[in-house]
């Protein structure tokens, strides 16, 4: 989806310090990490400062940046990364409303009483990803990441074992669970889509 | 599971298509299993239900709308850049290099020396035998194949070092 040559080539020229070519980068990438970082954080200033951070940190350390990786799965690692911190930062302020931290680390959500329509009520696909979306950010933050790089970003599992630094089994298992509880989220708040 | 005799797989149960379904869907599942799937999938109106459903959910998932970027987003960002930095260290950075001579535009696995080693082993067992007159056909394709890693990493080594001293030349 990206095209890792035509990127490797400008970030050689932004190790220049050519103003233009950090331009570029912005170009083709802002859009998919404030879309990354809104989606992990549901919140429009969050996500613009998240994805400001990103890119101001990405481009502080090119020089870090090891040319056998794609340009695109550091990037994503360093802005999925990023966000999860975030999360974890600002855990507390939501810990006693919707969730906990289970004893490997990763937290886990309680079922809040559903009070939006019943079923009965036919939603217009608009609205139907609106829950979709709300549902997306109430998982916890590395299953909310790993959804979003798969069907957001349109990231092979290939991909998203390099961005994550995991094994490709566990990228799957991980993957599956979460649609698994995106599901049952879903049910359990009687969204029909 | 059953990647390696096609028609042998046991059709699938129920437990066993619920439980690979997210594969199925993802296609990432090779062709006799994918197939395995299909047929039961096409026979079980319960499995199709669930099927049907996830396949919605699949499809919400990658329909999700993009959020427009705040307008104000760059300038903060271009602002924290180091140019100057960067600027400074250019000189510093022994490349200027065009992409193609640099070692990572060839595949790791090319580069690996032991890839390499056992090329040219193989080139060279192959020229032996076809030098004693082993007529077969397939050895001179080894002599040329089994040198190819050899020759790209090799060939990249002489550009960049052609380039370095021209560029020794210029300054
Ligand atoms: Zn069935």
């Amino acid at each position: 989806m990206f095209d890792r040559h035509q990127d490797l080539k400008t970030i050689r020229r932004c190790k220049r310090g050519e103003e233009a070519a950090f331009k570029e980068i912005l170009e083709r990438y802002r859009g998919a990490i404030y879309n990354l970082c809104y989606r992990m954080t549901r919140n429009s200033e969050d996500a613009r400062d998240l994805g400001q951070e990103v890119f101001i940190k990405v481009f502080s350390l090119l020089d870090r940046f090891d040319e056998n990786y794609a340009f695109s799965s550091w990037l994503f690692r360093i802005g999925t990364n990023h966000c999860i911190d975030h999360l974890r930062r600002n855990r507390l302020r939501f810990l006693s409303l919707d969730g906990g931290v289970g004893p490997d680390g990763e937290e886990y959500e309680f079922q809040l009483p559903d009070t939006g329509p019943g079923p009965d009520t036919v939603l217009q696909r608009k609205e139907a990803l609106e829950r979709l979306e709300e549902v997306i950010s109430d998982l916890p933050p590395h299953y909310r990441a790993i959804t979003l790089l798969r069907h957001d970003q349109e990231l092979s599992y290939e991909e998203i074992a390099e961005i994550l630094q995991l094994p490709l089994g566990t990228v799957k298992a991980r993957i599956h669970r979460a649609r698994n509880q995106v599901q049952q989220m879903l049910a359990a708040r009687s969204y029909d889509i | 599971m059953n990647g390696k005799n096609k028609n042998s797989g046991p059709p699938l149960t129920c437990d066993g298509c619920r439980e690979g379904l997210q594969e199925y869907l993802d296609g990432t599942l090779d062709k006799p299993e994918s197939l395995r799937f299909f047929l039961h999938l096409r026979e079980c109106s319960g499995c199709r239900e669930e099927h049907d459903r996830l396949l919605g959910l699949f499809q919400m998932l990658d329909s999700l709308p993009d959020h427009e970027v705040p307008a104000d987003f760059d300038a903060a960002v271009l602002a924290s850049v180091p140019y100057a930095a960067y600027q400074a260290m250019e000189p510093l950075r022994r490349e200027r290099v065009p992409v193609f001579l640099e070692e990572a535009f060839l595949p790791r696995f090319v580069r690996a020396r032991t890839v390499r080693l056992v090329g040219v082993g193989v080139a060279s067992i192959s020229a032996a035998l076809a030098l004693r007159g082993d007529g077969s056909a397939v050895l001179p394709v080894l002599v040329v194949a089994g040198l190819v890693p050899e020759i790209l990493v090799r060939l990249q080594g002489l550009g960049r070092r052609a380039l370095e001293s021209m560029g020794r030349a210029e300054s």
